[in-house]
């Protein structure tokens, strides 16, 4: 094998494997930040020596293996001769006498539970917003510094110290490698759920820059929850964060047109929507309601995005039962961007005179003073009402606000129209 | 990015393996697909019959022509699938060699994407 092709495949066993690697290193050490110091010089390592000798048979076993052999070095150099380093020498021993040739059967029974400590503890509370969404990038979906730095469009150097940052503040706080119990488990799964959201977010509408999406994201977003899905089944709200998703990411081809300009959804060819995503999300959107979890923050946004998805045509979708289920969101969360899409979605079911008495009465919200898209509505609304100069001006204040280039280039050619004639 | 692994089996190789040695492997399948499901990377999978029980349908000039497995033109079968999403193709091919199949019939690895585009 070429060296550029061992390279690809020790990329790809990396992104697989890594979570568990430093999952299974974290529970033995008891310390996140030196398990992912040891995965990262496995995988190290791993670059010196596959190109020489072959990509092993078990990549993922053989990263594991290297990763323990290195944590006994450590222990042994710091004469730190403790319960540690017994179990991971036993761990090794064990391992060389029952090593199974089948993947599957060596999975231990225990990762599971590993990855779900992993995840709680990157987005501990005592982490800053940023610093959760790096390291749960980087120890959870196998990133590198450069990918996370280039997927947000930071400095590289600002993604390295986030990440020695917030391994210092889990080290320093003593913050245990568990899952939370009790009534301290709401709270801290809303921080995951939040975190995962972000990220796909950021992959879903790019907030600045050229590219109106990020799919790696998304697709990382969406691979966590998952994950969480499969470990928390009884949590109402991961299957209506995992549907609202997949019902969002179904039009991922479908937003761009090959130019890269974004297609609103209305106008987006549904016949390019991934049917499977949405009947996956469509399931997990039941299951929310079957735990009792419909009227959850994002059951409700699933359900919003499920409307749009049931229907085949933008004329068949149910704007009235839209609008209904953001008056409820807006009950559970008030928010005036939640009214704000109210607003739309009522424009859409009783006509654009509603919808405007409902957009003019947030005018005076501060927290939507430089929110590009209160202008664009309120354009949109008053174009389709005929009004076309004051329409212009609120599209112009629009692409002045907004951060991505793709969209001011919209909104300006819809100004332009309103001088038209 | 989802990609399609298939295995696609020696023709009569079911054949040859006793009732409990099928459930075997059938098990060992399981929980390779398990293992993919803890990654969050699995879409949707399932193993098939065999093609003995398949049909295969033609439209010709608007004749229809349905002829009954097995197809014994063909040296594979597709005896199963997994549809995963994951980065890239390297990452894909990685995931089909976790799949125990691997040893004994071949893992295809196929991006899914429009036919159009070759």
């Amino acid at each position: 094998m070429a060296t550029a092709d061992t390279h690809r495949t020790i990329e790809a066993v990396w992104k697989i494997e890594a979570p568990r690697l430093i999952a299974g290193l974290a529970r033995m050490l008891r310390d996140v930040g030196q398990a992912e110091d040891l995965a990262q010089e496995a995988l190290v390592v791993a670059l010196e020596r596959w190109p020489v000798d072959g990509v092993p048979d078990n990549p993922g076993a053989w990263l594991m293996t290297t990763a323990k052999r290195r944590a006994i070095d450590l222990i042994r150099h710091h004469k730190m001769r403790d319960d540690k380093q017994a179990a991971l020498e036993y761990e090794l021993e064990t391992e060389a006498m029952t090593h199974a040739p089948d993947h599957a059967d060596a999975l231990d029974d225990d990762i599971g539970d590993d990855l779900l400590r992993l995840i709680f503890t990157a987005c501990h509370p005592v982490l800053g917003r940023d610093m959760q969404v790096a390291l749960t990038l980087r120890m959870l979906g196998g990133l590198t510094t450069p990918e996370i730095a280039r997927a947000f469009l930071v400095p590289e150097a600002t993604v390295a110290q986030r990440i020695v940052r917030a391994k210092r503040t889990l080290a320093a706080k003593h913050v245990p490698f568990e899952v939370p119990r009790g009534g301290e488990l709401a709270p801290r799964l809303a921080s995951v759920l939040e975190v995962v959201y972000l990220i796909f977010n950021e992959g879903y509408t790019a907030t600045a820059g050229a590219d109106w999406a990020r799919p790696v994201l998304c697709e990382e977003a969406m691979r966590l929850g998952r994950v969480l899905a499969g470990l928390a089944p009884r949590e109402p709200e991961v299957h209506g964060l995992l549907a609202l998703m997949e019902i969002q990411a179904s039009r991922l081809h479908a937003r761009t047109a090959a130019d890269g300009t974004p297609i609103l959804l209305l106008d987006q060819d549904r016949s390019r929507w991934d049917r499977l995503l949405i009947r996956l999300g469509l399931a997990g959107l039941e299951r929310a309601g079957k735990l009792g979890g419909a009227d959850g923050n994002y059951a409700l946004q699933a359900a919003i995005a499920a409307c749009h998805a049931r229907a085949l045509h933008a004329g068949d979708t149910d704007w009235a039962k839209i609008a209904s289920l953001y008056a409820r969101l807006a009950e559970m969360a008030p928010s005036p961007v939640v009214e704000l899409n109210r607003a739309v979605a009522v424009a859409m079911a009783e006509g654009p005179q509603a919808g405007l008495e409902l957009v003019d009465a947030l005018r005076s919200e501060r927290a939507l003073a430089n929110y590009h898209l209160l202008p664009s509505v309120r354009g949109d609304l008053l174009f389709k009402l005929g009004r076309r100069d004051e329409a212009r001006v609120e599209f112009e204040r629009a692409a002045a606000l907004t951060d991505n280039a793709r969209e001011a280039e919209l909104l300006r050619r819809r100004a332009a129209v309103c001088s038209d004639q | 990015m989802a990609y399609m692994l298939f295995v696609a089996e020696p023709r009569g190789q079911r054949a040859e393996r006793t009732e409990e040695e099928g459930r075997a492997l059938y098990a060992r399948m399981q929980r390779y697909a398990d293992d993919l499901k803890a990654r969050g990377v699995l879409r949707a999978y399932s193993s098939l019959k065999s093609d003995a029980d398949g049909q295969r349908l033609q439209i010709r000039a608007g004749k229809r022509s349905l002829r009954d497995g097995p197809f014994a033109e063909a040296r594979e079968m597709i005896g199963g699938f997994f549809l995963v999403d994951c980065g890239t193709r390297e990452e894909a091919v990685e995931l089909a060699a976790l799949c125990p199949a691997a040893e004994w019939a071949t893992m295809e690895v196929r991006e899914t994407g429009p036919c159009y585009l070759g």
